[in-house]
């Protein structure tokens, strides 16, 4: 999910205690900037923090004026030979190719399990929206392949788009079975995004504020947890019991357009509810059914039929 | 059967005008508007000005400026607070030759508002807003908070760094972020400075934001723009643009979503809303990002300005609603429905006229350049903020325009400077402004 999904789902988390929607009407936003800010928290530690201090063994940093898809095949390819040799996890960094200040050379990094290599493809000049931007490609290497010496277990996708502003990183983990797993970003939903964080932030926040602001907090990161639980990565939610992230329920992907509004718009109208339930004042027609009819089913609906219609043949 | 003549040309001519005048860097509407009725009020003695003539002529102005005010910012790089976002994506089509492309999808998403504000602001409105803003007015002041904290903590760090992880990497990543807060809190300083004791004379007070705006937003484009020397692309005359459905769509849901957002909640300004909804619907695309921000602008423009016309409703947002109300508040439902006709003709009269005005623009840069334009534009701001605020205001405006460097020259967000009116209002709303204005020593 992004960043707003998260925040609005946080916002609607706190919106839930009759005592924050008492404070807010009161004057007193910090019950909702609390919802807020602890929803989007478990990504800003990881992209504003932890990312920094994630050490690699091996950089990969392609020239834009001759990229070479063999070189970055072979540099990936060496990671995790050198993972299975050592039987020790080696982390590896893909710089992406910028040719331009808002011009990118996309390559993917293609995991070939059946096969045993690693492929690297480059793509076609394109601006930081993803457009092709119509620029001559400069030369080099195009494609590239490399064998390796074990077997890769996935984890994650087979296919790494390395596309525009930061590149990922990898940590190629040697496992019990003689096979080595590339970790996509590990510093990513690691401790920030587990049970015990949650909890740990809703301690700090009934310590410092209020005990309900201490359920609020930890419901809000509690949301983003299991909001992000439904995508793809997953999220180590038992740390520091277990080491590795969970398996994510592929349900939704992050960047998806539907999933966003539909969590962010359905955010809104809970956060309107809870709202209009705590007000004296009592609208003939305005009760949970209708406002969860028309608010969100039918706006869901339309959507729904929208999406059909794109993708009509 | 005169009356509705008179309302007819006054809505013709408002959007015309308005259209031609949203070319002009540097003017924003709600001066004109300020202007005009001035002028009215001395030439009929105020009489005419509560009539249905001037609600005609007001909507027409604001939708016409609204659909049209891209022009300055693609092509000279000189926005308003609102058509803030469009800058950047604009010069890179710009830079490309394809400046009137930038328009013209921008104009689309305009379009798109239109239709929405037309077809679902006008059954739906009277029914929903009235209860919407009895349950959310107590709580606007959080929401506005929430917006900030949002903007504030959605800005990532920019800067790739190759080497070693650390701290050296962590204090490079997070120049920009750093940049991005500071800019936050001057121009919210300088927002209660200017709200609480303003170094602008009484006589101007009217215009007491002009500076700030034109200092935080305009100015350091233009003077990047002429610092950087950097000439564009001569412009394609293409009379279409290759925008599909889906994109047409996608975007326009996006900007009236966050235009609607903008035009309700106090303070918010469509920039700010439709990037908020360009986030909820997760837009990456350029042409996309271009009509979502077209849609948000005229949402907010001109929905913000029907609100006040809404039955039940009343509300005055923007510069435009707060003048009319001065003049008394309409009760009845035929206000509304002239306010929306006027909107629709004046609608269509400003999208006849996208493409011609910015042919014309166009023909100006290439006879003129883009530099000297550049300079006449600098020139016409600092005379307008001159004209209407003093010298102090220009004074301000040299602070505000030293404020609005700092994103430009750090990559950080501009949109950061919308602290100099989200933060005094914000804290104004949850009812702790004075209390800060006298901590600062503003009281």
């Amino acid at each position: 999910m992004k960043g707003i999904a998260h925040f609005a789902a946080g916002v609607a988390v706190a919106s839930c205690f009759p005592q924050a929607v008492q404070a807010g009407a009161d004057g007193n936003p910090l019950p909702f900037l609390i919802g807020g800010a602890c929803g989007l928290l478990p990504d800003t530690l990881d992209f504003k923090f932890s990312r920094f201090f994630f050490r690699h063994d091996v950089e990969v940093v392609p020239d834009p004026l001759r990229p070479d898809a063999q070189t970055i095949a072979d540099a990936v390819a060496l990671a995790v030979n050198r993972a299975w040799e050592t039987q020790r996890p080696v982390r590896i960094r893909l710089h992406t190719i910028r040719l331009a200040t808002d011009v990118w050379l996309p390559y993917e990094i293609t995991f070939d399990v059946a096969g045993r290599r690693v492929l690297a493809r480059c793509g076609s000049p394109v601006d930081t929206g993803g457009n092709a931007v119509g620029r001559t490609e400069p030369a080099g290497r195009r494609g590239g392949a490399a064998n390796l010496a074990c077997g890769i277990k996935l984890e994650y996708r087979a296919t790494t788009p390395v596309d525009m502003l930061e590149g990922p990183t990898f940590t190629m983990e040697p496992t019990a079975d003689g096979r080595v797993v590339p970790r996509f970003i590990e510093w990513h939903r690691q401790w920030s995004h587990s049970l015990l964080a949650a909890a740990g932030l809703g301690l700090l926040a009934a310590l410092a504020a209020a005990p309900y602001l201490g359920l609020v907090a930890a419901g809000a990161a509690l949301a983003h947890v299991l909001a992000d639980q439904l995508g793809f990565m997953g999220s180590n939610l038992f740390f520091p019991f277990r080491a590795e992230r969970s398996a994510g329920l592929q349900r939704v992907h992050s960047e998806s357009a539907a999933a966003n509004l539909l969590t962010v718009w359905g955010a809104c109208v809970l956060i309107f509810w809870n709202l209009y339930r705590n007000m004296a004042v009592n609208v003939p027609g305005w009760n949970l059914l209708s406002v969860a009819v028309y608010g969100l089913v039918v706006p869901a609906g339309v959507g729904l039929a929208w999406r059909r219609w794109r993708r009509r043949p | 059967m005169a009356a509705l003549f008179t309302c007819v040309v006054c809505a013709l001519v408002g959007a015309a005008v308005a259209s031609l005048l949203a070319c002009i860097p540097g003017l924003h509407i709600y001066n004109v508007l300020a202007l005009t009725a001035l002028a009215f009020q001395a030439w009929s003695g105020g009489g005419w000005l509560a009539g249905e003539a001037f609600t005609a002529l007001t909507v027409a102005m604001t939708v016409g400026y609204a659909m049209l005010n891209t022009v300055p910012s693609v092509f000279l790089a000189a926005p308003d607070e609102s058509a803030l976002f469009t800058v950047l994506p604009g010069q890179k089509y710009l830079m490309a030759g394809r400046g009137r492309e930038a328009v013209l999808i921008t104009a689309a998403g305009g379009a798109v508002g239109l239709f929405a504000i037309c077809l679902v602001l006008a059954p739906l409105g009277p029914r929903l807003l009235p209860v919407i803003w009895t349950v959310l007015r107590p709580h606007a002041h959080w929401v506005l908070w929430c917006v900030i904290a949002f903007m504030l903590m959605s800005e990532w760090p920019r800067r790739v760094a190759i080497g070693v992880p650390g701290w050296r990497r962590f204090l490079a990543a997070w120049r920009n972020l750093g940049v991005g807060l500071l800019t936050f809190l001057l121009s919210g300083l300088l927002g209660f400075l200017l709200l609480y004791r303003s170094p602008i004379p009484p006589e101007f007070a009217f215009q007491n934001l002009l500076p700030a705006f034109a200092g935080l937003f305009t100015l350091p484009w233009l003077l990047l723009n002429l610092a950087a020397r950097a000439t564009p692309l001569p412009q394609r005359a293409d009379r279409g643009v290759p925008l599909d459905v889906p994109t047409l769509l996608h975007g326009g849901l996006a900007g009236v979503l966050g235009g609607g957002f903008a035009a309700f909640i106090p303070v918010i300004t469509g920039g700010v809303g439709g990037f908020l909804a360009g986030h909820a619907t997760a837009i990456r695309n350029d042409r996309m990002f271009l009509v979502s921000q077209g849609a948000a602008k005229v949402v907010y423009y001109v929905a913000g300005l029907l609100l006040f016309f809404v039955p039940g409703l009343h509300t005055a947002r923007g510069g435009a609603a707060a003048m009319l109300m001065t003049f008394g508040v309409p009760q009845d439902r035929a206000a509304w429905f002239l306010a929306l006709a006027a909107a629709a003709l004046a609608g269509a009269v400003a999208c006849a006229l996208v493409s011609p005005l910015t042919s014309l623009t166009i023909a100006a840069v290439a006879r003129f350049g883009c530099r000297r334009l550049s300079w006449a534009s600098l020139a016409l701001i600092l005379a307008v903020v001159l004209t209407a605020t003093g010298g102090r205001g220009l004074a301000v405006a040299v602070v505000a325009a030293g404020i609005g460097l700092l994103p430009v020259l750090f990559g950080s967000r501009r949109m950061n400077c919308l602290g100099v009116i989200l933060l005094p209002m914000a804290c104004n709303l949850s009812g702790f402004g004075p209390a800060v204005a006298r901590a600062l020593g503003l009281l």
